[in-house]
């Protein structure tokens, strides 16, 4: 059963922001792509705040989240969602260009669903992208709203 | 050498306090405040007019004799400093008065000298004056004892004066002598130490001056026997006329010496040797002789002192100049270890040494005539363990080291710098055995034979006896320890420099690797991200204009492949530096397992060819997973590779568990290599192919070292060209 709640997309890089969205369109997915440039404007939209005040109200179906963000970067957003209770099982992805083993280890600490470190090779960031969107928006039954994932 | 059972006797024979005096003199001992009589020989009434036992207060000027005398005595006792020497003539009789003090009161000393040798200093002073002018000129310490032994026997008339000189070990050796054939010659004999002991020596060392007129006196007792001051018997260790130890007159008469005489050469306040005085037949000396003697004494003792300074610096100059040169030398080599062994002649000159050797940081290095290298550790562990931690100088290391012994023929002497405060880290100097012949003043040994009824016995021969000193080498002059001293400071701030400078080094590259790593981990986020984009753009430029030509595709294929390229050298550069860094997590490898997974990851590379694989059973290796994966990776992504033409390709991979370590072989038949070049293999950007026949970056070996190398393993590699290749690693057992 297909989950049509918007995919939140946070990425400060207008190429990259680019790519991942061609990337996501070839996937004709049903989902909503929203796009949060910093790491502030995701917060606002998860808790449906400031310029997304007004949004239709519900989880994102994935947060599909760079690393280095302005603002706020990647693993503080990971982490303000994974230590509040009524966001904990909203899955997060991290996407990042970075092979450093203590992002990755402190990513996993946080509680991320997936890592995804960005090849340089675009098919397969294609391929990457494509299985991430297919697995959290359209295969991964969401939880009852409320009740703890873990 | 064995220390003569008689020292230790001899030594706790009360030489200061006698209780008695020679009888050639009188001796008072007189309350300075009062000048009432304390102490007075027995013999007192036959000089002074002073009744034997009397010990009452009574006036100076009776018992003297001389109301000159007395005032004379009575000033100096009032300025209560210096010695007292004089000579007056009261009623026909000649009568010489020494003086001095201790805190048991003061000494006096009356005796009448015989008349023939009433000479004054007048008279004596021309002799001084000849001696002076005849070793003002010279240098050798030889000439000058020659000369002081012939002006001591002509003052005095004994019938043989020796020049005696203490070796290190305080055996004496006869160095001049002067005599009329009364008494035989013992020159260049040596006397064993005990024949003076210690005790003996510091006393000499105080009291520069004695005499036995007559070895067959019967000692004067003093009455009463202890000093009234202090309820203790007497201290003579001044006083002119000290009875002596009756060992010591028995030594006399074995000598068949009746009179003797000695002045202490003192040579920066340490007994350097003696003029020693001997008469067949008794022999009295007046005071002003004996005081001229004692000038000798001091004038010898002066001039000795000052040729031994000079030469002694002369020495020191010359060596210093040596240390001085070698310093600089090991300044300037990257070690002073390697600077030493570079410069042997300075090093083994700077100690007038045959042979040298270093022995740090678990190394052992050596110049010219060495014990083996595995004594030398043992020597150094010897050295620590008896805390030696300046300098250590031996003649003789068996004595010190049984060990030492069979070492004797490169190392019977050793001179022995510490350079490391914690480690047995040392610089050794050897010098050989020197055998050499001592003759003795009699058997050295014979002078402990003494009976239980006779316990205290001198010995009683002065034939000569020759011995051969064996397990010696030259001794090390007192400049050669100076220098190898020195030395050692300088060597140890050297050390000391070098250990500040790597830990500099080590903080600067903690600093760099630290920069390093944010550097790439800056890298690995901003470089990698434009060559993603450019490969992603053509890639949608590509899918989107599907009516390109020809040309414009490989144009749009070629900004592809070149990005795709860059993106992964970084990706490798990145894994390079990231392996150097991460801290290994060292496990149980099922290399079989590991070798199945790789092939299967690199199946894509191998789509298509036709590769036989021989794949035999591997052992486990004891390792970090991750990191022989990437190793295993690299070897078989090249073996795919370079065997590209070969038909049919065929890759083998082996494994054989040893005994320390575990084995691995990736073999091909492809391309190879020839083997000139292989030092570069394995390093950075290395390439042996061209870009247009074998892609790559150059990499994937380097890293593959890198790897092996954190394991504390080995890589290397076989090849010919056109005859394939073969990698293997050697990985360390748990």
């Amino acid at each position: 059963m297909a989950d049509l709640r918007p995919i939140l997309l946070v990425e400060d890089n207008p190429k990259d922001l680019e790519l991942t969205l061609a990337a996501l369109a070839k996937c004709q997915l049903a989902n909503e792509i929203v796009v949060a440039r910093d790491g502030a404007e995701a917060l606002d939209y998860i808790h449906q705040r400031g310029v997304h005040a007004d949004r239709e109200p519900g989880d994102p179906a994935v947060v599909l989240l760079d690393l280095k963000l302005p603002k706020i970067d990647g693993l503080e957003v990971l982490e303000r969602i994974k230590s509040d209770a009524t966001l904990r099982q909203v899955p997060v992805v991290m996407l990042t260009s970075s092979r450093e083993e203590k992002d990755l280890i402190r990513s996993y600490a946080l509680g991320v669903n997936a890592f995804v470190v960005k090849p340089v090779d675009f098919n397969r960031f294609f391929d990457a992208i494509q299985d991430l969107g297919m697995f959290w928006a359209i295969l991964n039954e969401p939880p009852p709203r409320g009740v703890n994932a873990h | 050498m064995n220390t003569p059972l008689d020292l230790d006797a001899c030594a706790q024979e009360p030489i200061r306090i006698p209780g008695g005096v020679q009888p050639h003199g009188v001796l008072l001992a007189l309350a300075p405040a009062d000048l009432s009589v304390l102490q007075a020989s027995a013999n007192v009434s036959s000089l002074l007019t002073l009744k034997p036992g009397v010990a009452k207060a009574e006036r100076l000027e009776d018992f003297v004799g001389g109301d000159h005398l007395a005032r004379d005595l009575k000033d100096w006792l009032a300025r209560e400093e210096g010695a007292f020497l004089r000579t007056c003539d009261m009623g026909g009789r000649v009568l010489q008065v020494l003086g001095h003090r201790n805190s048991q009161g003061a000494i006096l000393e009356f005796e009448n000298p015989p008349a023939s040798e009433r000479e004054t200093f007048e008279a004596l002073y021309p002799l001084l004056r000849g001696f002076m002018d005849d070793i003002a000129p010279t240098d050798d310490v030889n000439l000058i004892a020659n000369s002081a032994a012939r002006l001591a026997r002509e003052l005095t008339g004994f019938n043989r004066v020796m020049i005696y000189r203490f070796d290190p070990d305080w055996n004496g050796v006869v160095i001049a002598e002067d005599g009329d054939g009364v008494l035989p010659s013992y020159l260049d004999l040596r006397f064993p130490a005990s024949d003076i002991p210690a005790q003996a020596r510091e006393l000499y060392r105080l009291n520069r001056l004695r005499l036995i007129p007559d070895a067959n006196y019967t000692p004067v007792p003093l009455e009463p026997v202890m000093s009234p001051t202090d309820g203790r018997p007497l201290d003579l260790s001044f006083a002119a006329l000290r009875s002596v130890s009756p060992i010591h007159l028995q030594y006399m008469r074995n000598m068949g010496t009746l009179a003797s005489m000695s002045i202490s050469i003192l040579v920066d306040g340490r007994l350097w040797g003696l003029i020693s005085c001997h008469s067949a037949e008794p022999l009295r000396v007046n005071a002003q002789v004996r005081a001229v003697c004692d000038f000798l004494g001091q004038i010898i003792s002066l001039q000795i002192g000052a040729r031994e300074r000079a030469a002694f610096a002369a020495e020191r100059i010359e060596l210093k100049r040596t240390e001085t040169r070698l310093l600089a030398e090991l300044a300037r080599a990257d070690n002073y270890r390697n600077g030493l062994i570079e410069h042997p002649a300075d090093w083994l000159g700077m100690a007038g040494a045959s042979g040298a050797a270093v022995i740090a940081e678990g190394e052992i290095k050596v110049v010219g005539a060495t014990p083996p290298i595995e004594h030398l550790s043992r020597l150094a562990a010897w050295l620590h363990n008896h805390k030696v931690d300046e300098v250590f100088a031996s003649d003789n290391l068996a004595e010190h080291w049984p060990d030492g012994e069979m070492l004797a023929d490169t190392a019977a002497g050793i001179l022995a710098i510490s350079i490391s405060q914690i480690h047995a880290s040392y610089i050794v100097w050897f010098r050989p055995e020197v055998l050499r012949t001592v003759t003795w003043g009699g058997d050295p040994r014979k002078g402990d034979v003494g009976t239980p009824l006779q316990p205290l016995s001198p010995r009683a021969s002065f034939e000569r006896w020759k011995e051969q000193v064996r397990l010696r080498s030259n001794p090390w002059r007192e400049a050669e320890i100076e220098t190898a001293r020195d030395f050692r400071n300088a060597v140890i701030s050297f050390v000391l420099k070098r250990a500040e400078e790597k830990a500099e080094l080590t903080e600067a590259l903690q600093r760099t690797n630290k920069e390093l790593e944010s550097f790439s981990y800056s890298v690995s986020h901003d470089l990698r991200a434009p060559f993603r984009h450019i490969v992603g753009f053509s890639e949608l430029l590509g899918e989107r204009e599907k009516s390109l030509d020809e040309k414009s595709r490989h144009y749009l294929d070629s900004i592809k492949d070149a990005a795709l390229s860059a993106g992964r050298l970084v990706d490798d550069l990145l894994n390079f530096s990231h392996m150097g860094r991460t801290s290994l997590n060292l496990t149980r490898v099922d290399m079989d397992k590991l070798v199945r997974e790789v092939r299967h990851s690199l199946e894509p590379d191998a789509e298509g060819r036709a590769i036989e694989w021989d794949i035999q059973r591997l052992p486990p290796a004891w390792g970090d997973g991750a990191m022989l994966r990437q190793v295993l990776a690299n070897l078989l992504d090249n073996a795919i590779k370079y065997t590209r033409d070969a038909q049919p390709a065929k890759i083998t991979i082996t494994g054989e568990e040893r005994a320390r370590d575990t084995l691995y072989r990736v073999a091909d038949n492809g391309v190879g290599f020839d083997m000139a070049y292989v030092d570069k293999l394995f390093g950075v950007f290395q390439r042996l192919h061209r870009v247009e026949d074998f892609e790559g970056t150059g990499i994937g070996l380097a890293l593959s070292k890198r790897v092996i190398d954190r394991h504390a393993g080995d890589i290397f590699a076989e090849g010919t060209p056109g005859g394939g290749a073969a990698f293997t690693f050697v990985l360390p057992k748990r």
